[in-house]
């Protein structure tokens, strides 16, 4: 099991983790919950925003598969709550240096429940950690109302930043989450944190 | 409106007593356009000191309803087991079937002087699910316009109170071992021992060993039980399951 970094994409990856994450976003963004987006080649779910600004966090098996990832947006540029969800905000949104989007949380289909419900664990350790060690201070995010209870149950420190509205992928609202020195003991007090070793380093996309 | 549920959320982080959460609870769905709240786990409230539940119901409602043990029966309750986002009461009849004895509860209800209500379906995997409910006094009118912010309370309150329940009991969850979880989930498609022992390639004792074993863990003695619980706790799924 390892945690993989990655700086930025440059189109259809050879990376089977990378690969393997872009058919798993189609499997359960367009088959699976019938959200409108682009596919490439029938296979992988690629949009305007997986470009070299993107960071992901993969969590990924021995052989190099994908379990699960999230796709980290800066908000100092173009991102989901600064452009297509911006309604979704009472106020400004919560942009800068330390406030990074997740987007397009994902966890494989091909596996069974116990183990999605490990790698989910695993990459919101993994996001918590990757905060704490860049910098980051807030997170933001649209997430479908159906999920906010379990968001919330991870036990780190969430706020709405809106009322929620209907869309066409079902109810939804901004979230954003504050990440401090004791985040990890709170995600910890509720059973989510496992850290898995992070692959040496960050890499940057070639 | 939305900065008086934005200073809610805020507030309640810092409750510690479920007294402390009513009461802000109490004050807020006033604001909303209701008179009553009521967060609760779906199990009989008599028999699992664990359970959350908190209200402001009529004394007279509530313990009718708790001595008729309807926690896990009431539609309202049934109907937030098979959705994940609030409803109107008035959409009870599309969520689920609506019996005789369900009918009465309502009317019930209504004559303790429960009106039109909002559920909030509160599930987080693992755990007992539950609801934040909130009803208008019998003859108002619900305010429409506040039920997205209505959500937002019932999902941030419900989180509260399971903050403060944890605080007061930590069971660890239940571990079984792959073998056990891979036997466990074959019990659940309906195979017997000697079917499990030839799709694992082992034999049939093996797997009634690892089998007795996960009944140990879950502290049940029966295979329709140890299924249920380890669905129920997330350890196998439901696709597992019904997967063809």
């Amino acid at each position: 099991m390892t945690l993989i970094v990655q700086q930025g994409t440059a189109g259809p990856p050879a990376d089977r983790a990378i690969r393997a994450m872009f058919e798993d976003r189609k499997s359960v963004f367009v088959d699976l919950l019938k959200w409108d987006l682009p596919v490439l080649d029938g296979r992988f779910e690629l949009d305007a925003f997986d470009n070299e600004h993107a960071t992901y966090l993969i969590i990924a098996d021995e052989q190099n598969d994908h379990l699960g990832s999230a796709r980290l947006l800066p908000t100092t540029r173009e991102h989901l709550l600064g452009s297509l969800f911006a309604e979704l905000c009472a106020a400004a949104p919560p942009s800068g240096p330390d406030v990074v989007e997740i987007t397009r949380f994902c966890l494989s289909r091909r596996r069974t429940a116990e183990s999605r419900r490990a790698t989910r664990n695993r990459l919101v350790t993994a996001l918590a950690w990757y905060a704490l060690e860049t910098g980051i201070r807030t997170y933001t995010g649209v997430a479908e109302l159906a999920w906010l209870q379990q968001v919330l149950a991870f036990g780190w420190e969430c706020r709405p930043l809106g009322p929620p509205a209907r869309s066409s992928c079902g109810t939804i609202g901004a979230l954003a989450i504050e990440i401090r020195p004791d985040t990890p003991a709170l995600l910890a007090a509720n059973g989510i944190w496992d850290m898995v070793e992070p692959a040496i380093s960050i890499r940057q996309a070639a | 409106m939305f900065d008086r549920v934005e200073a809610f959320v805020r507030d309640v982080r810092g409750l510690t007593t479920e007294d402390e959460l009513a009461q802000a609870l109490a004050e807020i769905v006033e604001e909303l356009g209701f008179r009553y709240f009521a967060l609760t786990h779906h199990v009989d409230v008599r028999r699992t000191s664990t359970a959350i539940r908190i209200h402001n119901y009529p004394e007279g409602w509530a313990q009718w309803f708790d001595e008729q043990s309807l926690g896990s029966s009431d539609p309202v309750h049934r109907a937030s087991n098979v959705t994940s986002i609030g409803f109107p009461w008035s959409r009870l009849p599309e969520l689920v079937a609506l019996t005789d004895k369900d009918r009465q509860i309502l009317q019930l209800a209504r004559r303790h002087g429960i009106g039109d209500g909002f559920t909030v379906p509160a599930h987080v995997p693992g755990e007992s699910h539950g609801s934040c409910s909130f009803a208008c006094a019998a003859g108002e009118r619900m305010a429409d316009e506040h039920l997205p912010l209505a959500q937002l309370v019932g999902a941030f309150a419900f989180e509260a109170a399971r903050r403060m329940r944890r605080m007061r009991f930590s069971p660890g969850p239940v571990q079984l071992t792959d073998r056990q979880r891979e036997c466990v989930m074959w019990a659940a498609r309906g195979k017997t021992d000697w079917e499990i022992a030839r799709l694992l390639g082992v034999s049939e004792a093996t797997v009634g060993e690892h089998l007795r074993h996960a009944y140990e863990r879950y502290g049940v003695g029966k295979r329709t039980l140890v299924a249920v619980h380890a669905l129920f706790d997330g350890t196998i799924g439901f696709l597992d399951v019904l997967r063809r």
